[in-house]
């Protein structure tokens, strides 16, 4: 009867074994599928053109890692006070995670840290306090190099740095640290928020995408002479810099970066971020654009 | 090594503890285990091998495929350039007319895969271009690399890496990636020949949509390089190029065609290579040999599902078969305890042969132990009834009253001494009938028995016969059994002597004869016929329980047999008005063998 029941237990045990064999592969393929993440991206800009490559590079990572993404443009650029509104919203509404170019970085970190926002919140370009992570630039050191880029052309006069997106840290962290390499140089920087009206300037610096476009555009259709250091990265920006009407421009890879914040959102959702090291930038002038480095950096390769 | 002596001694203990069934359970199970282990390794590493060769043809063919649709746009690129060269250029003196209608429409012609066609003489000047003409401001025409490479090498067409397009200025598609075909050609201006390159600039789409395509399997997939291992196509070339990503491109320039294993980023994965014609560029076909191998957690559930199933089946089959086994020999077992208990069970013969012959066997054994109880429970019961018969014939009432009676006549009589003497006789001839419980006694003791038995009957017979007891040399020292003479002695006076007148005798003589201690009692009696002396010990023969009927003699010669074997015993020769001779034949016993024979010691 001993015997038996040996028997048994051992058969039974075998037998259990032989099911759940069976029926693993069947809950491992059901784990298996990953439900698609719902990850929206919020822009500080009105349009996102400027964004043409780094949206490349979202839609990248989106592929690969399995989540569909939302592009959401503000009314207004660089509008803080929207932004934080469609953030809420988004979260509200479901999105699994978010990217953000923030607008106004104080009011994003407040609301993070308030725990406003129950989904992991990716900043892209300027760091905000309370976020999952963040893909930016060491931008003090991008504000210091494009003033060393200025310096090494300028003859004399003030510098009229374009204070564009005051509520942008990353957009301030470049600006005040080119000016305080200018200052250092002894040469004199005058921050105004725009060009004046009669384009009156002999240097002017801008430190985001859509003011440089802007000021460039600027001075091609009113025939303005002042020298023009911006950054860029966007193909009319790089148009403008072959073209001469940029003398100088940071630039970075989008794609990298629009590749890089969507992996680091939809890792966050599933383990804790990863800390990143800030993302290369170069400065460029429009003899360099076409060497093979910085192409493959400018141009995303699409037919 | 202590550990591993430790695990035998515990195995070794467990398999002496383990019943026969379990043994071959287990043994069975164990082997087959191994043996179907065996089998299924043998199986995953043969079907391994014909996965990984199946996936490298899969991947050649695959590659070939590729490799002929990239052939055929290029060899298209390559007509292009030819016609241009030998139809436009070669026929068209730039003095008299121009290459651009004739460009304009082999461009429409094949607008979906090239971005322009243009024609620049030796130094870099734009001679003729669709559909774009403007120059770029900086454009360097002759300082390309395209540009040097056809004026270095004046018989080939050249193809260069994927590049941005940097001659001319397209404000409605800036930046466009191209590769470019350059060749060098010979111009004809005014009936004179100059140097110029033909520059055909195909659209990165047409060779990306050759390449884009082609799948190798999960997580497989086909890039492009040149000679020197840049990438031209990869399904993640932006990666690549921001640095995000990194693929064995240099590594895969140098291998031949075919397939070759490597192991790249802690990822082993199969390569197949085919090198595209004329261009020398190479179709790079990468497949995880984690695909290869099939070993995918689901295809390793499924082989260890099918392992365990066998091992269950193969359990169950060798628990049948180890139980059908083992069940008749256990039932043996069960019936072979029950019997060590006492109890009376019947051996069953029943299982394989083996096991039916050790049944069969024990059954006998058994059957023939059972005999030899009964025989010696009858035995014993003999001896111990033919004990208690010579005891009770020793204290026989008649015997007493008679010698008794004797007594108080001869007192009567004034006979004191005689009375003494019988007396005496009579207490001596009892305390050596009790030999304190002994079996076996000095000869001496026993004859002298014998004498104080014959003292008293010839008082009560009066002197009728006489008496002659002795042992002769070699014999004196020799033991016994008890009370053996005394009944052939009775038989004597009670069928030899009752009739005799006076001149009747009795001898007992003992003596050695070889092993063995011979006592004869011979009288000269009636005597009887030799037949009638044969019965005397027959074992047949009615017991009639009377003075001198026999019992007695045949109680000893039964006695005897019981304790020293059926070589001993008696033999009575006899023949009428001679006399009778019972000879008792015993084993010479010294003392040692005395003790030992009474300890129950067989001899």
């Amino acid at each position: 009867m001993k015997r038996n029941r040996f028997e048994m237990v051992v058969l039974s045990f075998l037998g259990a074994l032989v099911i759940l064999s069976l029926v693993i592969p069947q809950l491992v393929r059901d784990e298996g599928r990953i439900q698609p993440l719902a990850l929206s991206v919020l822009f500080r800009d009105t349009e996102s053109s400027g964004w043409a490559i780094g949206r490349q590079g979202m839609e990248q990572a989106a592929d690969e890692l399995g989540a569909e993404l939302r592009f959401l443009n503000l009314t207004t650029q660089n509008d803080g006070e929207e932004q934080a509104e469609l953030l809420r919203r988004e979260a509200e509404g479901g999105a699994g995670a978010l990217v953000v170019i923030p607008a106004d970085s104080v009011a994003l970190s407040a609301i993070l840290i308030g725990g406003g926002v129950s989904c992991p919140v990716v900043a892209l370009e300027s760091p905000v306090a309370g976020g999952a992570g963040e893909v930016v630039l060491d931008n003090e050191q991008l504000g210091r190099r494009l003033a060393e880029a200025l310096l090494e052309d300028w003859t004399s006069g003030p510098v009229l740095l374009l204070d564009t997106a005051p509520g942008c840290a990353g957009v301030t962290a470049r600006l005040e640290a080119a000016g305080e390499a200018l200052e250092e140089a002894g040469v004199d920087a005058v921050r105004m928020e725009s060009l004046p009206e009669d384009g009156s300037a002999d240097w002017v610096m801008t430190f985001e995408r859509s003011a440089t476009l802007r000021t460039a555009e600027r001075k091609e259709a009113e025939g303005l002479s002042f020298a023009l250091y911006g950054v860029g990265g966007s193909t009319a920006i790089t148009a403008h810099l072959e073209r001469g009407t940029i003398s100088a421009m940071a630039a970075w890879s989008d794609y990298a970066a629009g590749y890089l914040a969507v992996r680091q959102a939809v890792e966050a959702t599933r383990e804790p971020g990863r800390e990143l090291e800030p993302l290369p930038f170069f400065i460029l002038r429009g003899e360099d654009i076409y060497a093979p480095e910085y192409q493959k950096l400018l141009f995303p390769v699409t037919s | 090594m202590n550990f591993f002596r430790r695990v035998a001694v515990q195995w070794a203990e467990r398999y002496r503890k383990m019943s026969i069934q379990m043994v071959l359970s287990l043994s069975f199970t164990a082997v087959a285990a191994a043996g179907i282990l065996l089998m299924g390794i043998s199986l995953i590493w043969r079907f391994s091998s014909v996965s990984e060769q199946m996936v490298a043809e899969n991947s050649q063919r695959v590659l070939a495929q590729a490799n002929m649709n990239l052939d055929s746009y290029l060899r298209r690129m390559m007509r292009i350039a030819d016609t241009v060269y030998y139809r436009v250029i070669k026929n068209t003196d730039l003095a008299e007319g121009s290459y651009t209608n004739a460009l304009g429409l082999l461009y429409e012609e094949n607008r979906d895969d090239l971005v322009s066609l243009a024609v620049f003489d030796s130094q870099g000047t734009a001679v003729s271009s669709v559909p774009l003409s403007s120059l770029k401001t900086a454009a360097d025409p002759a300082g390309s690399q395209w540009f040097q490479a056809a004026s270095r090498s004046m018989e080939n067409l050249h193809f260069s890496t994927p590049h941005v397009q940097n001659i001319f200025d397209n404000p409605d598609a800036p930046y466009r990636w191209v590769v470019s075909l350059s060749h060098h050609v010979e111009l004809t201006r005014d009936g004179v020949t100059e140097s110029g390159v033909l520059l055909v600039d195909m659209s990165f789409s047409g060779i990306e949509q050759v390449c884009r395509d082609v799948t190798l399997g999960e997580g497989g997939y086909l890039y492009l390089i040149n000679g020197d291992g840049e990438i031209i196509y990869h399904p993640r070339q932006q990666l690549i190029y921001a640095g995000l990503l990194e693929e064995n491109n240099l590594t895969a320039a140098g291998y031949r065609d075919g397939s070759h294993v490597e192991r790249f980023q802690g990822q082993s994965r199969q390569v197949t290579v085919k090198t595209v014609g004329y261009t020398g560029w190479k179709l790079v076909g990468v497949a995880p040999t984690s695909n290869v191998l099939g070993s995918s957690p689901q295809l390793f559930l499924f082989g260890l599902s099918l392992l365990l199933f066998a091992i269950f089946l193969m359990a169950f089959l060798n628990f049948l078969i180890s139980a059908r086994i083992s069940d008749p020999i256990r039932r043996l077992e069960r019936s072979v305890k029950e019997l060590e208990s006492g109890l009376d069970v019947e051996i069953e013969e029943g299982g394989c042969y083996e096991v039916q012959r050790l049944g069969h066997a024990i059954r006998s054994m058994v059957s023939t132990m059972r005999h030899l109880m009964d025989d010696i429970i009858r035995q014993e019961s003999q001896k111990r009834r033919s004990e208690l018969e010579v005891l009770q014939s020793q204290i026989n009432p008649h015997f007493l009253y008679n010698t008794l009676d004797s007594v108080i006549w001869m007192t009567e009589a004034g006979q004191q001494q005689e009375a003494i003497q019988m007396v005496t006789s009579l207490a001596r001839f009892f305390r050596i009938s009790l030999s304190r419980g002994k079996n076996i006694i000095p000869l001496a003791d026993e004859l002298e028995h014998a004498r104080h038995y014959m003292n008293i009957q010839q008082i009560r017979y009066k002197n009728k016969f006489t008496t002659q007891i002795e042992a002769l040399p070699g014999a004196e020292e020799l033991y016994t059994l008890k009370l053996i003479v005394q009944p052939i002695l009775e038989n004597a006076i009670y069928h030899g002597m009752a009739s005799a007148e006076d001149d009747g005798r009795i001898c007992v003589r003992a003596f050695r004869e070889g092993e063995s201690l011979v006592i004869d009692i011979e009288d000269n009696g009636l005597g009887m016929r030799p037949e009638v002396a044969a019965s005397l010990l027959d074992e047949d023969r009615p017991e009639v329980r009377t003075s001198g009927s026999g019992t007695g003699v045949r109680n000893v010669h039964r006695r005897i047999r019981l304790t020293f074997g059926e070589g001993y015993g008696l033999t009575i020769m006899s023949e009428p008005d001679e006399g009778t001779l019972v000879r008792i034949r015993l084993p010479a016993l010294t003392r040692e063998e005395a003790a030992r024979c009474q300890q129950g010691e067989v001899l």
